[in-house]
């Protein structure tokens, strides 16, 4: 009687766990995506989507994370600081997603995480900046001012012979940071500055800045503006405005420079992705994108590949962490690597990860041609309070 | 010689966005708030322009069409009944200039695009390579400002319209019919303000935000260069100099706000603006 | 009981008297409002929680917007600014200099100090005399949109485009903020509607009906919207205070136009001019926004757009009232005070011998044209001087240099023994004066007793939270009210009287002012014989038994024979004659001046 009890009664529980085991199978991991469908990301923010969703795709179907399939919340940030907010806001509390990776605007990154710290989740934020943004609950797998700048500098230097720069941005975290990384360095190198100009984050009229960039003779022209409008219409204006110095665009992307046609052709840009890059996880990675896609395809560019790896990199924790509780992945995250389309990433370094930069130049037919590979390009000591 | 250039075409993108909203505010008393959607709008006439392969000097006439068809109904529907209400006028075309941004969103996309010039290149003045695109508008706006006032002051339909400008009760007693004045005042106006976004497409870039920073700005230019498109080059032109000279010699951030403090400061001062007498 | 509603709808046709029914509907969504706030923790999730704070604090200052725009008819883009000020104070102390009671404190200090200021130079800068209230708009316009440019221009100090994030804050639960959201906002809803039903708040409505004859009352309309945009300004930047203070993170759009216009749509949206329907509409649309703005982000804007755009053109006073009809019923009982006597003030302050009106050399050109010529004229109190002359002589004009110290072009008005040099008419009733217009010039919206307590603004101060259950008139505005069968229509509307009775409803407010002097602009046209008589009667004992002075201008020559006892005749600008009426009539100039010609009517043959 009582081994029948203790049977039934264990079979019961085992019965009841696997039921548990089931249900929590069952429930999906989803991975929010703030992203800017509207604002000045609107132009490279689709890709961005594309990538993800390819990147959830696979890995549905090759059996999910932990055997649980993956769910993505897209949701709208505005490009800003407010509506990241609301973004990450709806996010973190209503839709309670297990992991967040996006891109962001420096504005909105800095609004969104006290979000992020105060619902613990792991972030992982998968665009370039301007660096030294640290948090518990982020890492970051895109490039940092000493990852990009000095390929660009270097050159103009070098084979071009320049000795005066001029340097405009736009008046927000990300275009202060890089020029003033790329003033430090440029100075550092025995180069001069002769003109550091801004317009506020939506401006897009560049005349007064135009002229005084005429007025100053500089040898070459380096800028790091907010992407879409302001990137596009500085680029159209300097092409108007006649303004022939070798132009180094520290935000550029392909796809950007792609639509601008002729206006973009012979400007300098330092990437960690272009579409060209010749290793096979790239190739496989656009044969991916093209057949899921297909007509409506838009180009993968230096923020929708990161993004794609960076859904893997965070598979790879979880996969490591047996679960995805937030502390675990957080730990596991900086362990793991993956070997995306931009080569092996690692977010192992001060939480940012080292990186292969390629130094490019638009060509006449919108393709960009890399001219030099860096590879493993340390990302510097970032966050010194982190282990 | 740069910052002469600079100026004149200022001050022409300024008479060119401003012209629109100046008829109908000078007619109907009614800033068109919906202005800045206008100019949206035909910055995306062009751009329908540029994805049908056509030449890109179609996008003015296409643009102008679009305008005149959207100020048609407009005036019909949305400002006809608000006569009586100029305040209500502000907000119901503030509304207006909502719904047309977010139907172009729903149509367009909101992402930024891109819109084949008329005229590429340079042009050398005085040695200088400068815009070429940039030193068209000059003669654009003058032309503008000719045809205008030559309508207004030339022709039957502008003796009337001036008439209702001045006292619309005489006028009506006089048997002019200053409902239909004013119908296709806001229709040209409006067409107009579409032209206007067609025309500074090519300097910056199309997405659907674009109308609204030069809204407001070309209401203040409006309310202070008092009734005649001759006065409204004058304003343009003193105000084109100060915001260049405060974005240039000050910072570029402060030159967008001169010509909204200036203007203001100057209505405090001399309520009837740059009007004579 | 409430008739809030009654008085405050600027366009609805008149609605039907909302009394008790009215009241309890509101003390019900007062009390549910107040549950809500109470108990919120416990029935919403932390996301909703969330955003309700944020709705409440925005609910604040759409509150504000009603009572600048829905009340006193100011339409303002410019509240925005006030609570991005208010934001960044928070913002901007937290940041750079930490966070502790001291700085909390000192944020504090800095948002109401900064607000009140720039409220107050805004005001003067949009209220001064002769302002259109176009241009008081444009001003609310320019001021969201300078404040976000200097914010950007600001640099790593204001963070520029990215604004301040991260600063550390109030360690509060989300609960308590709700709460202190919350009854913030009742609180400012509480105090808002106990003013507005006031009897000073009557004079906001005053003004937005009809400002010139608030001015012409003795108002100073000028110095109460200042007032009013300042301290609204001050509510507007401690909400965004709390706001800066809550969510940790001040942008440049939390004081941008865009804001500022959204604002404008909540509340007109919501009801303008009913305080709790813009708040309802700020918090609903709020929360509604925040939950469609992630499924269908492009439908709901338009969605909003183009409701907004009907309700403007179709439904002015907005949604929420409407959707609340059914629940009334109409009844009787709107608000009516008790008439009493008032004494008249003594004649203090004032030379006895000095004339009531004098005016020396005033003369009024346009450019070329000579509308008034060296016109000298005096007055002494008990007199009834008729103005009279053809058409095109002056006649109002004159009356407008006598009331209004910056019309006349040259010569010195005494009123009383005071010089009103180049005075508003504000200061010029305060002289002993009043005028009467010749179109009723009252408030439309106002019942008759609110329209005569407002009349007596300068001489008993209205208060600011409640309303006096008696009306205090001196006799002889007593005599009109009482003579014009207006004494029992005191709850009813202004606009829905009869022509004779708004011409008698003005009379009175005018000697409600207690003046000395009365200018009347032909106070008999449109009247019928009994009203032409009743009003010659009152004319005439004013003059003989209270001692005014009266000066009118008239056409009816049978009316001014009647009551008057002097004759001034004004043509092209001169005196050409004064004396009796018989003189008058009698003269050859006279009859020169309206006939054409010496040859009278065949008696005088």
């Amino acid at each position: 009687m009582t081994s029948l009890r203790l049977i039934a009664r264990a079979s019961a529980i085992a019965a009841a766990a696997t039921l548990a085991f089931q249900v929590q199978a069952a429930e999906p991991i989803r991975i929010g995506v703030p992203v800017g469908l509207s604002g000045a990301n609107s132009v490279v923010a689709p890709a961005v989507v594309q990538s993800s969703q390819l990147a959830v795709d696979e890995i549905n179907s090759s059996g999910g994370i932990l055997g649980r399939k993956v769910e993505l919340e897209i949701v709208d940030d505005a490009s800003g600081a407010v509506g990241a907010q609301k973004a990450f806001d709806t996010l973190v509390f209503q839709k309670k997603v297990d992991a967040i990776i996006a891109m962001e605007t420096s504005a909105a990154r800095n609004a969104a995480l006290p979000i992020v710290a105060r619902g613990k989740v792991p972030y992982i934020y998968t665009s370039f900046y301007e660096g030294r943004s640290c948090s518990p609950w982020m890492l970051v797998n895109g490039w940092v001012p000493e990852q990009q700048v000095a390929p660009v500098v270097d050159y103009f230097a070098k084979s071009k012979g320049a000795k005066s720069f001029f340097l405009v941005g736009s008046d927000y975290s990300f275009g202060r940071g890089m020029l003033d990384f790329t003033k430090k360095y440029i100075e550092q190198h025995g180069g001069k500055v002769v003109g550091e100009e801004y317009l506020p984050m939506d401006g897009s009229d560049w005349t007064a800045i135009i002229s005084k960039i005429r007025a100053a003779h500089p040898d070459a022209l380096i800028s790091a503006t907010a992407g879409g409008a302001p990137n596009v219409s500085l680029a159209k204006q300097l092409k108007a405005a006649g303004l022939a110095q070798p132009y180094g665009n520290l935000a550029i992307d392909e796809g950007t420079a792609k639509t601008m046609g002729d206006v973009a052709t012979g400007m300098y840009l330092s990437a960690s992705y272009l579409t060209s890059i010749d290793i096979p996880e790239n190739v496989r990675f656009i044969d991916g994108m093209k057949k899921k896609f297909g007509a409506e395809l838009k180009t993968p560019n230096e923020l929708s590949a990161p993004q794609y790896e960076a859904i893997y990199l965070y598979k790879a924790a979880v996969e490591k962490a047996g679960s995805t509780d937030s502390a675990k992945v957080m730990k596991t995250l900086g362990e793991v690597s993956y070997t995306g389309p931009r080569g092996p990433v690692q977010m192992n370094k001060s939480r940012h990860t080292p990186l292969s930069m390629r130094l490019g130049q638009v060509q006449g037919d919108g393709s960009i041609k890399i001219l030099e590979t860096f590879a493993n390009v340390d990302p510097g000591m970032q966050c010194p309070s982190a282990k | 010689m740069v910052f002469l250039l600079d100026w004149l075409t200022t001050a022409a993108m300024l008479f060119i966005v401003t012209a629109g909203l100046m008829m109908i505010f000078g007619v109907m008393k009614i800033v068109n708030f919906a202005h800045g959607a206008l100019l949206t709008l035909g910055g995306y006439a062009s751009f329908v322009v540029t994805q049908l392969r056509l030449d890109p000097w179609l996008s003015w006439p296409l643009a102008l069409l679009a305008g005149v068809v959207v100020g048609c109904v407009v005036e019909a529907v949305i400002v006809r009944p608000l006569y009586k209400r100029p305040l209500d006028a502000i907000l119901a075309t503030w509304g207006l200039g909502i719904v047309i941004g977010q139907l172009i969103v729903i149509a367009f996309g909101r992402g930024v695009q891109f819109v084949d010039a008329p005229l590429q290149g340079t042009w050398s003045i005085a040695g200088l390579p400068y815009s070429a695109y940039r030193l068209v508008l000059i003669p654009v706006a003058l032309g503008l400002c000719a045809l205008l006032t030559g309508l207004l002051n030339g022709t039957r339909f502008g003796v009337k319209t001036r008439a209702v400008i001045m006292n619309e009760e005489l006028a009506r007693g006089l048997g002019i019919h200053s409902g239909r004045i004013r119908f296709v005042t806001f229709a040209l106006g409006a067409g107009i303000g579409t032209l206007a976004g067609a025309l500074i497409t090519p300097l910056s870039s199309v997405d659907p935000d674009m109308g609204l920073p030069w809204l407001v700005g070309a209401f203040m230019l409006v309310m202070v260069s008092g009734h005649s498109m001759l006065s409204l080059l004058v304003t343009c032109l003193v105000f084109g100099a100060c915001q260049v000279l405060v974005s240039t010699y000050l910072s570029p951030v402060l030159g967008g706000l001169t010509i909204a403090v200036l203007a203001a400061l100057m209505l405090r001062i001399r309520p009837q603006g740059f009007a004579h007498g | 009981m409430a008739d809030v509603h009654t008085a405050t709808l600027q366009t609805a046709p008149a609605p039907a008297r909302q009394g008790p029914a009215k009241a309890r509907g509101l003390l019900l969504l007062g009390l549910a409002g107040i549950a809500l706030i109470a108990f919120g923790p416990w029935i919403f999730g932390t996301y909703l929680l969330n955003i309700l704070i944020k709705a409440f604090f925005f609910a604040i200052v759409a509150v504000t917007v009603d009572m600048l725009w829905g009340y006193t008819g100011y339409l303002t883009f410019g509240q925005s600014a006030f609570f991005g000020l208010g934001a960044y104070a928070a913002g901007l102390v937290f940041t750079h200099a930490g966070f502790s009671i001291s700085t909390a404190l000192a944020a504090l200090g800095l948002a109401i100090a900064g607000t009140a200021l720039v409220g107050a130079l805004v005001g003067w800068l949009s209220f001064y005399r002769g302002a259109s209230p176009f241009f008081a708009t444009v001003i609310s316009l320019v001021l969201p949109i300078v404040l976000t440019q200097l914010l950007l221009s600001g640099g790593a100090w204001t963070g520029s485009s990215s604004g301040l994030t991260g600063y550390e804050t109030f360690d509060l639960p989300l609960e308590a903020w709700y709460w202190i959201a919350g009854t913030a906002l009742a609180l400012v809803a509480l105090l808002g509607w106990l003013i507005v039903r006031s009897d000073a708040g009557r004079v906001l409505t005053a003004i937005r009906d009809n400002e010139s004859r608030c001015t012409y009352l003795g108002i100073r309309t000028s110095q109460v919207k200042i007032i009013l945009l300042s301290a609204t300004a001050v509510v507007a930047g401690l909400a965004g205070f709390g706001y800066g203070s809550f969510s940790g993170v001040v942008a440049p759009e939390l004081s941008g136009f865009v804001l500022g216009t959204e604002f404008i749509i909540w509340v007109a949206l919501g009801g303008r001019g009913t305080l709790w329907g813009p708040l309802l509409g700020a918090v609903l649309i709020s929360v509604v926004s925040a939950y469609l703005s992630s499924s269908m982000p492009f439908a709901w804007q338009l969605v909003l757009g183009c409701a907004f755009v009907f309700v403007i053109v179709l439904l002015p006073q907005g949604l929420v009232p409407l959707l609340l009809r059914p629940l009334h019923r109409s009844g009787p009982g709107a608000f009516e005070p008790a008439l009493i006597e008032r004494i008249a003030r003594p004649q203090t302050g004032r030379p006895a011998a000095a004339p009531a009106l004098v005016l020396q050399g005033v003369a009024k050109h346009y450019g070329h044209l000579k509308v008034l010529q060296g016109i000298d004229l005096a007055a002494e109190e008990g007199q009834l001087v008729g103005l009279i002359g053809p058409n095109g002589a002056g006649k109002t004009t004159l009356m407008r240099c006598m009331s209004d110290g910056a019309e006349r072009t040259a010569g010195g008005v005494n009123l009383c023994g005071h010089d009103i040099r180049t005075l508003p008419p504000e200061e010029c009733v305060r002289f002993g004066l009043g005028r009467k217009f010749q179109n009723a010039n009252i408030f439309d919206t106002l019942t008759v007793a609110a329209c005569l307590r407002i009349a007596g603004t300068i001489l008993e101060r209205p208060s600011l939270f409640t309303r006096s259950p008696t009306l205090a008139l001196p006799s002889y505005a007593l005599e009109v009210v009482r003579t014009t069968g207006l004494a029992g229509k005191l709850s009813a509307v202004a606009k829905d009287l009869s022509h004779g009775e708004q011409q008698a409803l003005e009379l009175a407010m005018v000697l409600a002012l207690e003046p000395k002097v009365v200018l009347l602009d032909e106070p008999t046209a449109g009247l019928t014989k009994t009203e032409r008589t009743q009003i010659g009667r009152i004319l005439s004992s004013l003059a003989l038994h209270h001692g005014l002075c009266c000066l009118l201008v008239e056409h009816d020559l049978d009316f001014v024979q009647e009551i008057a006892t002097r004759i001034v005749v004004l043509h092209q600008g001169l005196i050409v004659m004064q004396g009796s009426f018989e003189e008058v009539v009698h003269s050859d100039l006279v009859k020169t001046i309206y006939a054409g010609s010496a040859h009278a009517a065949p008696e005088a043959a």
